[in-house]
């Protein structure tokens, strides 16, 4: 083609053209700081991590526990409870290292597209991981809700007719509602969170995308 | 050491900035971006220069870092690429090499290119560059047939863009 061939031509032509940087001045950049998109989704992405851990370990910690802790034993699923609580932990674990394994690949100096997936497979883990987590506090937000549920009904129950029963009506109705309360929150989180990687990560899945169509 | 490590590489990034240049001006719209881009692959060049072993020439190392920042890394302006915007960047070339018959359809050609996509910029860039598709498709990490495919496909985009 004329018109690539013509610009090749003034391209290499115009390989002296630029404002030559000085030495001082090149030495100076070394020392500022990086912005790159790297960089803020390491940064974003140990907050995200890190905000998983310190809220179980603030709640595991406060008052609050010990009487919730009571309650669950009251309501039958403390052990429950608990097991959760750890293959939670052990899970977050598996979450962070997967991370770090990633996130140690990302080199400059691979080929544009293994950098891109690279980049993209560390946040997919973050990404996993918060859904994991969403998902585990809804799980455990609808079974706690049910228990204590069920438990102050049919003790009131007991206190009122003697009878100790709940209507099956009822049962459906609470669930139906606590799982659209659930699914409201759920997808709240779920959209914010869609909506900062979004913006993030516009370009970065537009040229992946763009490479993967090639290689079809 | 560290000292010396420094010397030496300012002194290479001193004489192979105009590749760094021209990248720049193949993704950005104006001289703040130009900057702060060019600032970006200084950047990433000297966090990856330790590991450079000097099996490959400096300037082959540099494009591959340089284009990789400028297509992942680099977190651009939000505002959209206008039109306008691409006169300034031709900002950064001294006025004599226009003074050609065929001027206008180099600003035109350059014009077209900025409305490409960053993969496709890349490759336009290799191609300007003078580098064979061994190379392109090493770079990219694609095939080297898909590598000439998407070439071709970019001439016809760029001559739909020139001729609508």
């Amino acid at each position: 083609m004329e018109g690539l061939d013509l610009l090749k031509k003034d391209w290499q032509k115009s390989t002296n053209s630029f404002t030559q940087i000085g030495e001082n001045e090149l030495s100076n950049m070394l020392k500022l700081r990086s912005s790159s998109i790297v960089k803020w989704i390491f940064i974003v992405s140990i907050c995200e991590l890190l905000l998983g851990i310190i809220l179980g370990i603030t709640l595991s910690l406060s008052k609050t526990h010990d009487e919730s802790s009571e309650l669950l034993q009251k309501w039958g699923i403390y052990e429950f409870y608990m097991a959760c609580s750890i293959v939670f932990y052990l899970v977050v674990v598996w979450f962070i290292y997967r991370f770090y394994q990633n996130y140690r690949k990302i080199s400059v100096v691979s080929s544009t597209k293994e950098l891109i997936t690279n980049i993209i497979n560390t946040r997919r883990v973050v990404k996993r991981y918060i859904a994991f987590n969403l998902i585990s506090f809804a799980v455990l937000f609808i079974v706690v809700c049910s228990f204590g549920f069920y438990h102050g009904y049919t003790t009131e129950s007991v206190m009122h007719d003697g009878n100790g029963q709940m209507p099956l009506t009822v049962m459906i109705t609470a669930i139906i509602i606590l799982i659209l309360i659930t699914a409201v929150l759920t997808l709240i989180f779920w959209l914010i969170y869609k909506l900062i990687y979004g913006i993030l990560l516009r370009r970065l899945n537009r040229s992946y995308e763009e490479l993967k169509k090639m290689e079809l | 050491m560290e000292q010396s490590l420094e010397k030496d590489f300012v002194e290479k990034l001193k004489m192979n900035q105009n590749l760094i240049h021209k990248i720049c001006r193949l993704y950005t719209q104006d001289e703040d971006q130009h900057k702060d881009l060019f600032q970006e692959i200084t950047i990433q060049l000297w966090k990856a220069y330790p590991k450079f072993r000097g099996e490959s020439k400096f300037s082959t190392w540099a494009y591959r870092v340089a284009l990789n920042t400028a297509i992942t890394l680099y977190r651009k302006d939000k505002r959209s690429i206008q039109t306008s915007d691409v006169e300034t960047a031709n900002l950064f070339i001294k006025e004599e090499q226009y003074n050609y018959e065929e001027e206008e359809q180099i600003k035109l050609m350059y014009r077209a290119v900025q409305q490409l996509n960053d993969i496709e910029k890349a490759l336009v860039f290799m191609y300007l560059e003078d580098k064979d598709y061994h190379e392109i498709a090493e770079t990219l990490g694609i095939s080297e047939v898909n590598a000439r495919v998407k070439m071709n496909r970019i001439k016809g985009k760029l001559k739909k863009i020139l001729n609508p």
